[in-house]
């Protein structure tokens, strides 16, 4: 909107279409961030309730219509989010406010029918971002199943490289050594791009030598981050048998990687119809009838001896009572999805594995773009990312032909401290850069740094 | 309640006006007036007690909306006390309640005056008055917001409380733009006008208090006579911006945005304009006989349709004289009032028509009882909670209203001397009829009556829930854990 006032740093102009969990989670955290934020919503009384906490402006009707989004200010807006519970009428959303405005358009698309044409749908609608909140908790999950060990695994990269974080065992072979000794040592190819020692964070260089009870931060492909747990002594087998409990979204996604991962999938369903459903869809996978919530079928179906719990009913307090119980009962690995996130004092004072928040996942998802987004304008990084707390930031550059770094070996250019080159990523394919590579035009460079405000490759330089 | 937060922005407050007063001090200066030392006194002191007050600031800075209404209801008080200090302090209105009454009237932007010899006050004095006007028009705590750089959506609430209207909308996502919007729009609209006046050979003094008495819609003039010894120029100048001052500002918000057709398409402005141009011709042809020329009747009808309208209470004529219909119809007008969103009083246009079209919808059902029908206002569906606000407003009112021509009573006045004095005041309009006629004033009232007026102003200016949440006693009990 031109306006006769001053509008230095200003944010971007926002309209976020449906005020559910995660719109109200977007709207809290990016009206921190200074931007303009209009809201559309059906259901005037919600509206009027956001509007009233925090300082966004509110429209009350149907976001897809051309009439509201106009109102709303699309005409004029950087960005359009679309987070209402249809998917269809998301998507819907973003095609008109393209047509009225190029802006970027960030779509929630759940339904399993859809997740297949994504690139499709993203590619043809000109759609930017599509989510797809329980696609995303379950390849989470999954991963954490791959590597119980780990404490967190990030994608990265679009999946080819994962960032892993991981405590160094008092007994692993990684005890005292220097980082530029690794991969020769133990012939792996990772990149240790952060180093937690006594709530201190370092960008390491080859010299630093790792201690004990360190928490270290590495990227590598996911075939790498194997062989590297087994080289150094981290206990790297994957869970074999998981029981899910309910057969939503969420379960079927992580039902489905799991099963191409050749774990036993045992769904409890209650519904018998929806039951039919996914043994269709899910030919590997054990359906299993009957309500989840009931002691005896969990011990008749052996809660006590599978390798993984997780309840994935649509109700938070259900699922808090499972991991519990199957807490007590025996020492499987369990993950809880969470979708509420009030009590979260009494939730963290309760011992249950991992937790996960999909609202969260989808708001820092789409909260990384937005932040990536006003990085881009004027500027040519493709994401952003805040790793370690906000501590340090991992940023993904497109490189121009002509760019100061293209042509000379990595360890001959001038690069600035507490600065790492992380990864290159090459025709889709993901490498970890040595001293001798040589970055090339049309590549995609990650930079793990402790710096901040960089707009182009060149700004890693001296 | 949270009081560390209601006193941080009473503080901000003081320090605000103190500001304000640096404007009569330097006219104090330029025409070099020894009364101007009284403003410089009350600045000073303004001035401490609010940077004290502002330099811890608090830790809880949440705001309901039940703190909103609150400050908003505290800080006009304060502000009127403090403002009033200066009347006193340098003898041209030496008793407190008249020199209260004054600012108030002026705050309010009602323009009733209890003065007999306006033009025997100090130019500083003059200054002042109009002064108040200009910035109660906006609102004081409007224009905190477009300065201070106060995080958060609760903000909404100061403006809420602030700002007259049935429902009070953003014209841009962030509070503090909007109200830079609006105060820029206000004072485009009030350095347009001084320069309109200018051209018409008022002196520079007169054109910048003038402008700032239609700006706020208020009404003090700097002449006993108000504008009646004007010039038909200046009259028509003054006529047209009052009108101008009363649409609601969102539509100068859409001209600026260029989004031309939803301007002109507003349902309020609109309506707003209909009457006008209605009741301007009703009464022309019943006031026709009194003037020669019929120039002369359509400029002092219009001047006097818009400034009752908008409830500015300037006047070229003395309508007090004029036939009944004229009159019940001006007075009829008063309670019509502005735009909501603008600087105008008055119950506002758009709450006039929500009630009407209730009315209209509640005939239909006795009709049609199982009709189903929804109040539509711009084109949308007017909330149950705007239409109960709306009702339980007008009910509010009318209490009010009653209750203020009994206390009223007791001066032993005409009824309607009492009818049009709430009338001119709850409304912010000015001047009523015979003892509180265009050319009279409230000076003859007793203090009692004068403090009832002043309450009724206030609660006009506020629109009514502000100031009697103040004296809700459930407001002020502290919760206490058991």
């Amino acid at each position: 909107m031109k306006s006769p006032f001053s509008r230095k740093n200003r944010g971007l102009y926002i309209v976020i279409v449906g005020c559910g969990k995660v719109g109200i989670t977007l709207v809290e955290k990016l009206s921190q961030e200074n931007h303009d934020i209009t809201i559309i919503d059906q259901d005037s009384e919600v509206v009027s309730k956001v509007a009233g906490t925090y300082d966004v402006m509110g429209v009350t009707g149907n976001g897809s219509s051309y009439n509201v989004q106009l109102e709303a200010g699309v005409d004029n807006a950087d960005l359009i989010i679309a987070v209402t519970a249809s998917d269809e009428l998301n998507l819907l959303c973003c095609t008109i406010a393209k047509k009225l405005n190029d802006c970027t358009a960030i779509a929630r698309v759940r339904k399993p029918d859809y997740t297949e044409e994504l690139s499709y749908l993203r590619e043809k609608l000109g759609i930017s971002l599509i989510i797809n909140p329980e696609l995303e908790t379950a390849k989470e999950m999954a991963r954490l199943l791959r590597l119980p060990m780990a404490l967190d695994i990030n994608s990265f990269a679009k999946g080819q490289a994962e960032l892993v974080k991981f405590r160094i065992p008092d007994t692993s072979a990684l005890n005292d050594r220097k980082i530029a000794n690794i991969n020769k040592d133990f012939n792996s190819d990772v990149l240790i791009c952060g180093v937690e020692r006594d709530g201190e964070l370092v960008i390491p260089d080859g010299s630093y030598t790792l201690k004990k009870r360190d928490v270290v931060t590495f990227l590598a492909t996911p075939r790498h981050t194997h062989t590297f747990f087994k080289q150094i002594g981290v206990d790297t087998h994957q869970v074999r048998s998981c029981m899910i409990i309910g057969g939503g979204k969420t379960s079927y996604y992580l039902a489905k990687q799991l099963t191409e991962m050749n774990t036993d999938v045992k769904i409890i369903e209650i519904d018998q119809k929806r039951c039919e459903e996914l043994s269709v869809l899910l030919p590997k996978a054990l359906v299993i009838y009957g309500d989840g919530g009931d002691e005896k079928l969990l011990k008749e179906e052996g809660i006590d001896k599978t390798g993984a719990f997780i309840p994935l009913t649509g109700l938070d307090e259900e699922n808090i009572l499972l991991t519990l119980f199957a807490q007590k009962i025996s020492d499987t690995k369990v993950i809880t999805k969470i979708n509420r996130t009030t009590f979260n004092d009494v939730i963290d004072n309760l011992d249950m594995g991992s937790v996960m928040y999909p609202r969260y996942m989808t708001s820092e998802t789409i909260l990384g773009y937005v932040r990536a987004m006003q990085n881009t304008i004027g500027s040519n990084v493709e994401t952003l990312y805040n790793l370690f707390d906000n501590r340090a930031e991992a940023l993904e550059f497109n490189v121009d032909a002509k760019s100061p770094v293209v042509g000379i070996p990595i360890m001959e250019l001038p690069l600035k401290d507490e600065l790492l080159l992380a990864a290159l990523s090459r025709n889709g394919k993901v490498i970890i850069p040595r001293g001798s590579d040589i970055i090339q035009g049309g590549d995609r460079v990650i930079v793990v740094t402790k710096h901040t405000g960089f707009n182009d490759v060149a700004d890693i330089l001296r | 309640m949270n009081y560390g937060v209601v006193v941080y922005i009473i503080g901000w407050l003081m320090n605000f006006e103190a500001a304000f007063m640096t404007m009569p001090c330097l006219v104090a200066l330029l025409k070099g007036e020894k009364e101007g030392f009284a403003f410089l006194w009350v600045l000073l002191g303004s001035a401490l007690i609010g940077t004290l007050i502002v330099h811890k600031k608090p830790k809880d800075m949440t705001f309901y909306v039940k703190e909103g209404f609150v400050t908003v209801a505290l800080s006009w008080i304060v502000m009127s006390v403090i403002g009033c200090l200066p009347f006193m302090l340098n003898h041209d209105i030496p008793h407190f309640v008249d020199a209260l009454f004054e600012t108030i009237s002026g705050f309010t932007t009602t323009g009733a005056s209890i003065l007999n010899n306006i033009e025997g006050l100090s130019m500083c004095s003059l200054f002042w008055r109009s002064f108040t006007h200009w910035i109660g028009g906006m609102g004081v705590l409007v224009f905190m917001l477009a300065i201070l750089p106060m995080a958060g959506g609760s903000n909404m609430n100061l403006m809420k409380a602030e700002s007259p209207g049935p429902s009070v909308g953003k014209l841009v996502p962030k509070v503090r733009q909007t109200a830079l919007y609006l105060y820029g729009i206000y004072i485009a609209l009030t350095i347009l006008e001084i320069i309109f006046l200018l051209f018409g050979k008022m002196g520079l003094f007169e054109s910048v208090t003038t402008a700032m008495s239609t700006a706020g819609t208020g009404g003090f003039a700097i002449r006993n006579d108000s504008l009646i010894s004007a010039s038909p120029y200046i009259q028509w100048v003054v006529t047209i911006f009052m009108i101008l001052f009363g649409i609601n500002f969102g539509v100068y918000f859409l001209l600026i945005t260029k989004r031309f057709g939803y301007a002109i398409r507003h349902e309020e402005a609109r309506t707003y304009l209909l009457i006008i141009l209605t009741s301007v011709i009703i009464i022309f042809i019943n006031v026709r006989g009194l003037w020669e020329s019929a120039a002369d009747a359509i400029r002092h009808v219009t001047f006097q349709v818009a400034s009752i309208i908008t409830t500015t209470g300037f006047c070229t004529a003395d309508f007090d004289l004029w036939p009944q219909t004229s009159q019940i119809l001006l007075i009829l007008l008063m309670f019509i009032g502005a735009c909501a969103g603008s600087t105008g009083g008055g119950i506002k246009v758009s709450r006039i028509m929500i009630l009407v079209k209730t009315v209209a919808k509640e005939i239909t059902s006795y009709v049609h009882p199982r009709s189903v029908k929804k109040v539509k206002m711009e084109g949308k569906v007017v909330e149950h909670e705007t239409l109960r606000t709306a009702n339980v407003y007008f009910i509010t009112f009318t209490i009010l209203y009653a209750l203020s021509v009994f206390l009223l009573s007791f001066d032993d006045k005409s009824l309607v001397t009492n009818f049009t004095a709430v009338a001119a005041t709850i409304n912010n309009v000015g001047p009523g009829l015979e003892a509180v006629g265009p050319v009279r004033n409230f000076a003859e009232f007793t203090d009692f009556s004068k403090v009832v007026l002043m309450f009724d102003m206030l609660a006009g200016r506020l629109e009514l829930f502000p100031l009697l949440l103040l004296i809700s006693p459930s407001v002020w009990k502290r919760t206490k854990k058991v």
